[in-house]
């Protein structure tokens, strides 16, 4: 940087003041966070990486705000809103926002970034695949062991099939958190039953509920009797082909028994990501231990990842919440691998 | 090389594509009724002489209404009821924005091409922000989903005739109404006075004049039918299909439509020809990879990314719109607003 942005060092200011523990005026850290396209009120992301943020910043006595993204193009100018005004934390939410979020922060060394859902890699030239580049000190990319997730979900499924066939239906195959999910489903269903057969589909098509749908009623008229999506919108579809054909279907990312009314009747569990812990967590982090840096898994050992609530199921099957906690606790301690 | 592997390849795949017949048949007509009633939209249009890019805000504009009304209404007339309405407002914001798209072109006679863009733009804002001002903060659920028809199982399961019925049967009302309004076209545009002065004024609006035909009133009549029959599209998305409304949902179904009514060369039937077509492309992307093949032929699907599967349709229209299908030509007045003489 060949000259230093004067925002930038009232923010060091800032940062440093609060870090100090001696409080700037306004009382404690300014925290920000800038949404995925879309509304803030999405059952998803947005909404629960939200309220973590508030969680965040009760805890750290500070003061949240929150910008919502209408349009790709909007993500630049939204985080410089946040630097403008001398914000201490940004907060970025989902994957796309993340090239945007590391020019900030390479821009704005005083501010710490937190990049929900991206992992962030800087490649050190224009070969470089393996991300060998060095992560800005203030930027840390929130991830999620998304197998881990999977592989509590695929339990369930093993565990309530009774023709021994359940089936997936991913958004797209050359997004890892999609595959990584589906791996852990099939490895956590044949934990339960060996011999079970998991058909999946990828629909290359996050945005086509009938898609979906026609995915799930192919897989149903194979014999599948639960369904696992991977596939936002087109989710919806395939969790609709499993109310109308009254079989189960699995929900992901957030609880979608709360997230998707419509469908309450045939959803079993959700192979949650959770967001909301997440980024209060990170909050917390930074006025703890300073500025955070690099990738950060949220994981079975940090209660970044879990299994929603068993819905739907009056008895619950014998020992299936038990199986659940074991390999939560098998994971957490690295006995388990979900892939 | 084995001399015989190319021939033998071909007939694994038809006989790998007769076995999986079953599983295709029943989901090819719902991935072809929002198409084929956009298609028969873009038919009713265009025969008339006025263009309509606007399908898919139509599209848009009638699922979101009609999931609306669903969603108002559901917990105090019952949910079936609320369904029903909701297909009925559906079916009237498509035939109010046909009017809106009539008065424009026929009346103000303003670029064609200009109000169908608006149409489509100005669809994605209004039902964007009153999603996000009425049902998202409601955390509420809409009406639910018409209850598919189901043919009795002994019917199902019967070896050929069992996947032929429910192609047609084991379907939503919208789904299966889609094949009448596809005939009743098909015959009224060829056989009735309707039909023969709807083609009059497509193709030679003058003419038409001369005879005492009213060539503003039949377009009228065309642009606002069509945009009913696209207001059931959209009822079908959101009130028979998904049971929810989702941003953006019609997700370029109203261009693929048109593209089923140039492959179907501006006639119903072939309309719909289409949007099976189009329909049978994205179903083979689901089951192969379902009800994956055996042998060498399955070695060869499973090589071929996924991708290739899900664009298997939009390639299909590059195909078709590169005139494989023969010279495919619209109505000759197709776009082009009517004057009378004397008031131009």
């Amino acid at each position: 940087m060949k000259r230093l942005n004067p925002l930038a060092l009232i923010s060091i200011l800032a940062i440093l003041s609060t870090s100090c523990g001696t409080l700037g005026i306004g009382g404690g850290l300014k925290i920000g966070m800038v949404t995925d396209i879309g509304q803030l009120e999405d059952k998803s992301f947005n909404e629960f990486s939200w309220k973590g943020v508030q969680d965040g910043a009760k805890a750290v006595g500070g003061t949240a705000q929150v910008i919502v993204t209408k349009d790709i193009a909007d993500y630049k100018q939204n985080i410089q809103q946040f630097v403008d005004q001398k914000y201490d934390v940004i907060v970025t939410v989902g994957f796309l926002i993340g090239t945007d979020t590391l020019a900030a922060a390479q821009a704005n060394p005083g501010i710490q970034f937190f990049g929900i859902d991206q992992f962030i890699c800087v490649p050190a030239d224009a070969n470089d695949k393996e991300c060998k580049g060095k992560v800005p000190d203030n930027y840390q990319g929130l991830v999620f062991n998304e197998a881990q997730a999977g592989y509590l979900a695929g339990i369930v499924a093993g565990t309530i099939t009774k023709s021994g066939k359940i089936g997936a239906v991913g958004g797209r195959s050359d997004v890892p958190p999609v595959v990584n999910y589906i791996k852990g489903y099939e490895n956590g269903a044949k934990s339960v039953k060996s011999n079970v057969q998991v058909l999946v589909n990828y629909t290359e098509d996050f945005n086509a509920p009938d898609k979906g749908e026609a995915s799930a009623k192919t897989m149903i008229s194979q014999g599948a009797d639960v369904v696992f999506q991977v596939a936002g919108l087109t989710g919806a579809g395939v969790l609709r082909a499993a109310c109308n054909a009254k079989v189960w279907g699995i929900g992901v990312d957030v609880d979608q028994y709360l997230s998707l009314p419509d469908l309450q009747s045939c959803i079993v569990t959700s192979a949650e990501k959770r967001l909301q812990n997440a980024a209060g967590e990170a909050i917390k982090r930074f006025k703890d231990k300073g500025k955070q840096s690099g990738n950060y898994t949220n994981d079975a050992t940090n209660a970044g990842i879990g299994a929603s609530p068993i819905r739907n199921l009056s008895p619950v099957p014998a020992g299936l919440e038990d199986k659940i906690k074991q390999a939560t606790e098998d994971m957490k301690s690295g006995k388990l691998k979900p892939v | 090389m084995d001399l015989l592997a190319i021939p033998r390849l071909v007939f694994e795949f038809a006989v790998y594509l007769l076995t999986v017949l079953p599983d295709l048949l029943p989901i090819i007509l719902a991935l072809a009724t929002p198409l084929a009633l956009g298609a028969l939209c873009g038919v009713l249009n265009e025969r008339s002489g006025v263009v309509n890019i606007g399908i898919e805000g139509m599209m848009l504009m009638s699922a979101f209404f009609g999931y609306l009304t669903g969603f108002a209404l559901h917990q105090t007339v019952g949910s079936a009821v609320a369904i029903w309405l909701g297909i009925a407002v559906a079916v009237g914001v498509g035939a109010l924005l046909g009017l809106l798209h009539a008065w424009l072109s026929v009346s103000v006679r303003a670029d064609q091409i200009i109000a169908g863009t608006m149409m489509n733009i100005a669809a994605l804002g209004v039902t964007g922000y009153l999603n996000r001002l009425i049902i998202t903060p409601s955390g509420r659920g809409g009406a639910g989903v018409i209850p598919p028809f189901r043919i009795p199982p002994e019917l199902a399961d019967l070896p050929v005739v069992g996947p032929i019925l429910a192609m047609f049967l084991d379907q939503g009302p919208i789904a299966m109404s889609v094949i009448v309004f596809v005939l009743v076209l098909q015959f009224g545009l060829f056989r009735t006075r309707w039909g023969l002065r709807t083609r009059a004024v497509g193709e030679h609006p003058k003419a038409a004049d001369t005879l005492g035909i009213d060539v503003f009133r039949q377009r009228y009549l065309n642009v606002i039918l069509g945009g009913a029959l696209a207001g059931l599209a959209g009822a079908f998305l959101t009130l028979e299909s998904t049971g929810s409304f989702q941003n953006g949902m019609t997700g370029g179904r109203g261009f693929i439509a048109l593209a089923a009514m140039i492959f179907g060369r501006w006639t119903p039937v072939g309309s719909f020809l289409g949007a099976l077509l189009f329909g049978t492309a994205t179903a083979f992307g689901v089951v192969v990879s379902v009800r994956p093949a055996e042998g060498d032929l399955g070695v060869i699907l499973r090589s071929i990314p996924t991708f290739w599967y899900a664009a298997l349709p939009y390639l299909l229209t590059v195909v078709i719109l590169a005139g494989v299908v023969g010279r495919s030509v619209p109505p000759a007045a197709d776009g082009v607003p009517y004057a009378k003489e004397g008031k131009a």
